[in-house]
């Protein structure tokens, strides 16, 4: 059974793509919690939901390509300007004008998007484990872009399993991989069945046509020139995925806040709840209404 | 002493009336804290202003007919409307554009009437035991007192002293009853002595003008409740279910007519801010963190299974004995768990000890209340009434918890050592949902005992207090995970807590471990002491006489009486060497001199002197005496005078020893002194042999919850 079940649920169709949402709570502000990759649906935000939905009004929906919504093989539907008028659609559809929106890893494009072209929409945005282009990425990570169309070596290890081919071939293996990576923190067995298992409500077409998304219109260095509300910015030092060195930079260039979380990795949300539970409550108590 | 002191402090001079107010703290906003005026004056706000000040600029202002302001004796001096350009004035006079208005009683009247005719000038409202007309229903002792006010009443008692005449004639009998009233949780004494102490402050003429004068346009009930609804400030109100002054219903009527927050404080009574402080404090602070939005900072935490081990140390400051026997039971923590940072909070001149061992001093330990300068302060000649002293001492204590609980709360401490840290013990036990992690309490003596000149008052002090204590650790054994008693059972002061209370030593046997006694050093060896004279050069033929009062400046008296003696006692005992140490806070060159004699003002690693000297003259202190203990050596010890734990409990502890020489200073001509020296210089002596492993069992104990 779920903690807390929606008090009201639904498809919003934007260009005709249906994308499912979901609505807790009543109090204000109202957190949107943002998709982020599309290996994983809106489930990821399951230990935020109840807690945040006893204080505010809590929306969640999936993006493309996952969960609750169509899943979708066309690339231009993956761009982060699309996602951004996602989120503009479900908060009509909703009736809502202004959240604090949360954006975990690639959610933190979507976040910082969303409230730099429509910053009437947003009061706060919180980055948890941003994944942005703002440092140069981990240094076992720093070819796979290159490599991502190439054939995979035989024996592939480790981030050679970020690959194309290999996500066709063995998607299951590479999911594993990639969360294994994720869940750097001893005793995540829970949290790695749960990723796992979202991975697998989709599939490699959906992640191919999301990774051949066009390139954004503002690169990742400059958004946070655009975004006028506070911003809180998350991140764990034994993150494997985003250094901690890409939080430093988001809070440097928002000038807000940074919460460096020792020992946690890239779902801070997921592996340590109560502690950002509790900077998500502090961050929405401490904006201006 | 008190906590903190004002950086601004003057008057308004309003048509011949002075209105003082006080300024404390640089912070954002300005919190303006109103009295009920006359009957008393800003200091009721004493367990506040510190801990605001911190985080707030604090003023805070006399009304009129109290404190440091004027005292109109005419009612229409008394008016609202006279209150209420007091504040404006005070408030221009402090360059406030606009504060938080923090009121008690019938003060919220006053902040009412400026939210209404200023509301530029008021962020918010912190409303505590509102004594607001109308709302609620009033007390019925106030309904049926009120229509006797300008009658003549025989011997008036009870509440019909609320009563002109009585009240201008048995002004005391009325404030004291009054108060009596008031304060109706337990041990209230300390508070109850305050509240009389500022009310007395003031006459009954101001007192019944006071009065007077509050219902001086009040408007009717229909035009008040309107004021009431019409307030457009987000307030908070703080009200006390047992306040027998104002009904707690007018507080939550209050809260209702203007949509406030509302904190009831269930058990307490009239005075909250003086009561439960630390509750008040901390709503107070949340309550204007949340109005003014305090957006969040920066911040690592560490997931639970990533730490460290972590202890706060907290050592008094209060002697300077706790500094060394805490060290001592910290490097040997150490060596049981070596993976464990230790921190002290600690305060001058501990941290002078901690500092020169290399130990890690919280930064926060700068923004203590000075113990100890507070202690100085309330010694006079050879004299220190420790137990006054440290009930005069409640507001430092309160400033330093509120600081230690903040350092605890954003420090992931596992555990922390209090050693006689009096602050921690007792405000935990009364907000015990502050504590965090694991506590170990530590004390050299358990019970406070009267002092026979303080009369039936003192040990009816003495044993309220204990009987304070005794009911916390029965109803909060979870606060001192382990209590340790720095000594053995026998040197327990033989008596008990009070009437129908505990022996001492049944108590403590049954709520303490004993690590033995903690000397913090090792004393020399035979062939060491010929050694350590060599060094100090101490001829092996000389008598020294090493005469020291330790580094509080309470000693003067004792010196000079001892340096008097000199050429006496030095007639008596030809090879007789006398060495003066002045310490730290008393000048040796304003000591008088005789000739042949040393006078030192610091002297590095005193105790090797006092472990290889003929005979010591020291205080009455349990450092120095079981120092002296330890190492063998003779010595003549004079209490202060009035301090109960030199005079009960140490001495106690030394005869268990078989220890020094009691003397009394005020009986105790320098003729009689040098007669003592000459009697006791040199003497073998076989003292019981002091434990050497105290600080290793302690540490043992303290071991066991980390």
């Amino acid at each position: 059974m779920r903690a807390t079940h929606p008090d009201r649920s639904g498809q919003v169709e934007r260009d005709g793509v249906r994308l499912g949402y979901e609505m807790f709570g009543r109090g204000e502000p109202t957190f949107l919690l943002l998709p982020t990759w599309t290996i994983v649906h809106t489930r990821f935000w399951k230990m935020q939901v109840p807690y945040l939905a006893r204080h505010y009004r809590v929306v969640t929906y999936d993006g493309p390509g996952n969960g609750l919504s169509d899943r979708v093989t066309d690339p231009e539907r993956y761009s982060v300007e699309s996602y951004a008028a996602d989120a503009v659609a479900v908060l009509d559809a909703c009736g809502i004008e202004r959240v604090v929106a949360v954006g975990l890893s690639r959610g933190a494009q979507y976040a910082t998007r969303l409230a730099a072209t429509y910053p009437e929409r947003v009061m706060g945005v919180a980055l948890i484990g941003p994944a942005m282009s703002l440092t140069a990425p981990l240094i076992e990570r720093a070819d796979i872009a290159d490599k991502f169309d190439q054939p995979y070596p035989d024996n592939p290890q480790g981030w050679d399993k970020y690959n194309l081919a290999y996500w066709h071939d063995h998607y299951r293996d590479f999911v594993e991989f990639f969360f294994s990576q994720v869940f750097s923190e001893p005793h995540s067995t829970k949290p790695f069945e749960d990723a796992v298992r979202w991975a697998l409500e989709t599939g490699p077409e959906i992640l191919e046509a999301e990774r051949n998304g066009p390139d954004p219109d503002v690169p990742d260095l400059e958004i946070f020139d655009r975004v006028k509300c506070p911003v809180l910015t998350i991140h764990g030092a034994g993150d494997r995925i985003q250094s901690h060195r890409v939080g430093e930079a988001a809070a440097r260039l928002s000038k807000g806040p940074l919460v460096s979380m020792i020992g946690t990795g890239h779902m801070p949300n997921v592996r340590d709840p109560v502690r950002v539970n509790l900077a998500l409550r502090d961050f929405a108590e401490g904006l201006a209404r | 002493m008190r906590a903190v002191y004002p950086h601004q402090e003057a008057e308004v001079d309003r048509d011949g009336v002075e209105i003082h107010y006080e300024v404390f703290g640089e912070g954002h906003p300005t919190l303006l804290l109103i009295p009920p005026s006359p009957i008393t004056h800003s200091r009721i706000w004493k367990g506040l202003v510190p801990n605001l000040a911190r985080h707030f600029r604090v003023v805070t202002v006399d009304g009129r007919g109290n404190g440091k302001s004027g005292r109109p004796t005419g009612p229409e001096e008394h008016s609202q409307e006279q209150t209420l350009d007091d504040l404006v004035a005070v408030l221009d006079a402090t360059g406030t554009p606009s504060a938080v208005v923090v009121a008690h009683c019938h003060a919220n009247w006053w902040a009412v009437a400026l939210a209404t005719a200023h509301p530029e000038r008021v962020e918010a409202l912190v409303a505590i035991e509102p004594g607001v007309p109308y709302l609620g229903t009033p007390q019925p002792h106030w309904v049926e007192t009120a229509p006797h006010w300008d009658e003549i009443i025989e011997n008036p008692a009870g509440w019909r002293l609320n009563n002109r005449h009585a009240i201008t004639t048995q002004h005391r009998r009325w404030i004291e009853f009054f108060f009596g009233q008031q304060l109706v949780e337990p041990h209230s004494t300390k508070q109850y002595e305050d509240a009389v102490s500022w009310a007395l402050e003031t006459t009954g003429e101001v007192l019944a003008a006071g009065e007077e004068g509050f219902d001086i346009g009040v408007p009717d009930r229909e035009t008040a409740e309107k004021m009431y609804r019409s307030l457009d400030v987000p307030t908070l109100v703080i009200h006390g279910d047992r306040d027998i002054c104002q009904n707690v219903d007018r507080g939550v009527a209050f809260a209702e007519a203007t949509g406030g927050d509302l904190l009831v404080v269930e058990g307490a009574g009239h005075l909250t801010p003086a009561r439960e402080p630390v509750k008040v404090n901390r709503a107070i602070r949340e309550f204007v963190d949340k109005i003014k939005g305090v957006p969040m900072s920066s911040q690592v935490w560490t997931r639970g299974m990533d730490r460290r081990k972590r202890a706060l140390f907290l050592s008094s400051p209060i002697g300077l004995g706790h500094a060394r026997r805490d060290l001592a039971v910290a490097q040997e923590l150490k060596k049981l768990e070596p993976d464990l940072e230790i921190e002290w909070l600690a305060q001058h001149p501990v941290t002078a000890v901690l500092a020169a061992a290399g130990e890690k001093i919280h930064p926060a330990s700068e923004w203590l209340s000075s113990e100890s300068a507070h202690m100085a302060s309330e010694a006079a000649g050879h004299e220190l009434h420790c137990f006054q002293a440290l009930r005069r001492m409640d507001e430092i204590l309160l400033a330093n918890f509120m600081i230690f609980q903040e350092v605890l709360d954003e420090g992931n401490y596992d555990l922390t050592v209090g050693d006689e840290a009096w602050d921690v013990d007792y405000y935990w036990h009364e907000n015990p949902e502050l504590k965090r992690g694991s506590h170990v309490w530590m004390t050299d003596f358990v019970g406070y005992l009267p002092m026979p000149e303080g009369g039936d008052h003192e040990a009816y002090l003495t044993a309220d207090y204990n009987a304070e204590m005794i009911e916390h650790i029965a109803r909060f054994p979870r606060i001192r995970d382990r209590a340790i008693f720095v000594g053995n059972a026998d040197d327990i002061y033989p008596d008990v807590f009070g009437p129908d209370l505990p022996k001492i030593r049944d108590w403590t046997e049954e709520h303490f471990d004993f690590s033995g006694y903690i000397t913090g050093f090792t004393p020399p060896t035979e062939d060491q002491v010929a050694e350590w004279r060599a060094e100090l050069g101490y001829d092996p033929e000389e008598k020294i006489c090493i005469v020291t009062v330790g580094g509080s400046g309470v000693g003067r008296d004792l010196l000079e009486r001892v340096i008097a003696s000199y050429p006496m006692a030095k007639e008596k005992v030809p090879e007789l060497r006398m060495v003066a140490v002045a310490g730290p806070r008393i000048d040796p060159d304003s000591l008088p001199t005789q000739p042949g004699l040393e006078v030192h003002g610091y002297v590095d690693r005193l105790y090797r002197h006092l472990s290889v000297c003929d005979l010591a003259v020291v205080q009455g202190g349990l450092t120095t005496t079981m120092e002296l203990t330890a190492a063998q050596r003779p010595f003549l010890y004079f209490p202060l005078h009035n301090h109960f734990e030199q005079n009960f409990h140490v001495r106690h502890r030394l005869d268990q020893y078989g220890a020094g020489r009691h003397m009394d200073y005020r009986s105790t001509e320098p003729d009689a002194v040098a007669s003592a020296i000459a009697a006791e210089v040199g003497r073998q002596v076989t003292y019981d042999k002091v434990e050497t492993d105290g600080a290793q069992r302690a540490a043992r104990m303290i071991a066991e919850l980390v």
